[in-house]
């Protein structure tokens, strides 16, 4: 029995904050409202000045197992998403190998089961060993719950391929997510064309090398009467695009934006910080000035962070050799309330509807509201107290991340599912 | 105002630039006077460390640090196909070990010498990385400018050709710039990055360019070993679009304009064979006067203190060499 006192309730509903007690019994809420009476063996914690929400949940991690655990395990992947006050996760399927059939995807569901608390989720390859040729096991990964279908890292790169995948699939109810990119346009390098790939004399990669693809693949969506989720999109012309689409309403698209692309740009790469390599690369300003655009007015339906774990050693070769992506568990939650919570670019209720209900509609799961008679899956949240990110505090196994060592606005105080408490500061 | 590094032309200041090349010219009245060698970099030693053949710049870098008395190694990686910044880092460890004070670096990688400026206590000097900088080039081109134009303020550089993979450009414009001359581009539209610095005119057609009256004309080398993606239909288009050609060499010549290029020229590309007689040409002193800039900067940089403390690369847990994206 635990009974929080005196805590600021968010909802997706609403942006007005709830201030009310909770008490959670066996894991489930049974009462909220005002000066509730502690029963006997309850623990009390006063939340007073915090702010209570339902678990995040992220639709877009590499966990890097099978094949890189180096980089990051499913413990350790698992961990540092409780960390940063998320309480589950949909893996991508770009392991070693590749998660393109049932038996891949049931070692690494069972292999979750016992090495993570939170629960953990997985996507399939649309294709065998994610080359874009052959159909991967497609059914037999949905006979064990998978929904998502992405050859993520990469596009799958033959329309006539993702097309059939498309009619395929739909009639399984599975839907395909899709990592935007013309390769022959992009190049190796993840910079974007612009101003500083002149000045580190890199070749860029131009924002339609993105459009192009996102375009490309809800037309295929509409074709096949498919549901296509476009994946971290990161340009002013992608979000348009989408939009339009949308408003259309023949097709039926969902979208995601992960925190880096609307906090950095380009200029952040500053003297190669390879901390700022990714794929889809930062843009300007304008773009990301889009994506929060995009992302209020609800053209994003969801927030994800493309968590990509990548050892010290990696990351720490040029700029070029270094291989793209960073991480994002860890500090999520804690960098949207800092650049956009505190500063009132959005509220807490945007954050609960495209962090925490928003992507487990997408997955088909209930949605975790703080309300009677739900489990409780739900964080706490410290809006005056501080962060910083040092590597101690990182619990991803991998530390490539711009955040590396600054101080931000927020913290995570208390992660609770169902009857445990995973964390507590 | 010690560096221990040249990284590239950006981030040096005025002075910096003016007192490098005020010693290239100290350095090169003491060898017109028939001085071969001084003792300055006595006892040091300077690591060649070349993942791109040049035998230009190679032989240039080499010449200047014998003749300030510094022992040479070359490090044969020209050659070998591992040029990944990993493998650098196996190589740099190694360098440490052999306590080189000098380290002059040329990779394909743009920011790589940085990268190893970082790791190690010797003076890493940029010969040229990528299409990212090439600041001792810029130098000798900004010192053979000078010894025609002795204030160049005001005066004007038309750089043609290969703007997107040249880092020559990127370095000589930059330099140029710095020092008061007004630079413009001119080239294939596949070869002039749409993104160019706003203080850079750029033209689209050679008539216009020479309209604008410039002093010298900056051929850059066609990167012939590139055209695995083709930027141009054939050399002969380029030559007949963006080279010197016979009568626009004529033009020059009446307007009385200086010609440079980086060498090595591919003739009947960039340039007519007309072009070596021309008097005006000043592709020949850029390379003399090379020897003279890369002695100033050898000189000028101070390699830093005790070897830092790392934790040594080969020991730590080698990741796996495959490179998994997002
Ligand atoms: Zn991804």
């Amino acid at each position: 029995m635990l009974l929080l006192q005196n805590a600021r309730i968010a909802s997706e509903n609403s942006p007005v904050l709830l201030e009310a007690d909770v008490l959670i019994v066996e894991g489930k809420i049974q009462d909220i409202g005002p000066n509730l009476a502690i029963p006997e063996g309850a623990r009390v914690i006063d939340a007073r000045g915090r702010v209570l929400m339902p678990g995040m949940f992220d639709a877009h991690v590499h966990f890097r197992a099978p094949g890189f655990e180096n980089k990051e395990t499913i413990t350790t992947g698992s961990e540092a998403a409780i960390n940063g006050g998320i309480t589950g996760v949909v893996m991508m399927p770009n392991t070693r190998p590749a998660l393109d059939s049932a038996t891949a995807v049931a070692t690494v569901l069972e292999n979750a089961k016992l090495r993570s608390r939170i629960p953990v989720y997985t996507s399939g390859c649309v294709t065998k060993n994610r080359e874009g040729k052959e159909l991967a096991e497609i059914e037999g990964m949905r006979e064990l719950g998978v929904k998502m279908l992405t050859d993520d890292g990469d596009t799958t790169n033959d329309p006539a391929v993702l097309l059939r995948a498309m009619q395929y699939a739909t009639e399984f109810g599975m839907f395909f997510a899709s990592h935007c990119e013309v390769p022959e346009l992009a190049g190796p390098r993840a910079l974007n064309e612009g101003v500083m790939s002149y000045r580190l004399g890199i070749k860029g990669s131009p924002a339609c090398a993105e459009e192009i693809i996102i375009d490309r693949d809800i037309r295929l969506a509409r074709a096949a009467g498919a549901h296509v989720h476009i994946q971290h999109v990161s340009s002013k012309l992608g979000m348009e695009t989408i939009r339009w689409w949308k408003s259309r309403g023949d097709v039926k698209v969902t979208a995601e934006v992960a925190p880096h692309h609307l906090m950095f740009t380009d200029e952040h790469i500053g003297d190669y910080d390879t901390n700022y390599k990714m794929n889809p690369p930062l843009r300007t300003q304008a773009d990301c000035d889009a994506l929060l655009e995009g992302l209020v007015e609800g053209v994003f339906d969801l927030i994800a962070t493309d968590h990509a774990p990548h050892t010290p050693f990696e990351k720490a070769q040029d700029f070029l050799s270094a291989p793209n992506g960073i991480t994002g568990l860890d500090t999520a939650l804690v960098s949207l309330y800092h650049h956009f919570v505190e500063p009132k670019k959005f509220g807490w209720d945007l954050v609960v509807k495209r962090y925490s209900a928003e992507p487990r509609r997408l997955m088909g799961l209930p949605v975790a509201a703080v309300e009677v008679g739900q489990q409780a899956e739900c964080l706490l949240f410290d809006t005056e107290a501080e962060t910083t990110f040092t590597r101690e505090f990182m619990k991803s196994k991998s530390q490539n991340t711009p955040f590396l060592d600054q101080t931000l606005k927020g913290r995570v105080d208390l992660v609770i599912l169902g009857t445990e408490i995973l964390l507590e500061r | 105002m010690a560096r221990k590094d040249l990284l590239d032309i950006a981030s040096l200041h005025r002075e910096e630039i003016e007192f490098l090349l005020d010693q290239s010219t100290s350095f090169k009245k003491l060898f017109t006077h028939s001085v071969k060698k001084i003792p300055a970099l006595e006892g040091k030693s300077v690591l060649m460390l070349f993942y791109e053949a040049s035998t230009r710049t190679h032989s240039s870098f080499e010449v200047a640090a014998k003749r300030l008395s510094a022992e040479v190694t070359n490090f044969d990686v020209a050659h070998s196909s591992i040029t990944k910044g990993e493998s650098v880092r196996e190589t740099i460890e190694t360098l440490q070990a052999m306590r080189t004070d000098y380290i002059v670096v040329r990779h394909g990688h743009s920011g790589l010498p940085g990268m190893i400026a970082r790791q190690t206590t010797a003076s890493v000097i940029n010969a040229g990385d990528g299409a990212h900088e090439h600041p001792t080039q810029a130098l000798l081109d900004a010192f053979t400018i000078k010894e025609k134009f002795p204030d160049p303020r005001g005066k004007k550089v038309l750089i043609i050709g290969d703007i997107l993979h040249s880092r020559v450009a990127r370095s000589t414009s930059t330099l140029l710039q710095k020092l008061g001359v007004e630079v413009a581009y001119l080239g294939p539209g596949s070869l002039v990055p749409k993104y160019i610095p706003e203080s850079i005119r750029r033209f689209t057609d050679y008539e216009a360019a020479m309209a604008w009256s410039p002093d010298v004309v900056y051929l850059l080398r066609v990167q012939m070993e590139r055209q695995d993606v083709q930027f141009f239909p054939n050399v002969r288009e380029y030559h007949r679009v963006y080279g010197i050609t016979n009568a626009r060499l004529a033009e020059i010549r009446d307007r009385g304009l200086y010609i440079m290029h980086p060498g090595p020229v591919n003739r009947g590309v960039e340039l007519c064979d007309a072009v070596m007689d021309y008097e005006r040409s000043l592709i020949t002193n850029q390379v003399e006067n090379g020897i003279s800039v890369r002695m100033a900067v050898l000189d000028w940089l101070t390699p830093g203190g005790d070897f830092p403390r790392q934790e040594s690369y080969v020991a730590q847990q080698r990741a796996s060499s495959t490179v998994i994206m997002p």
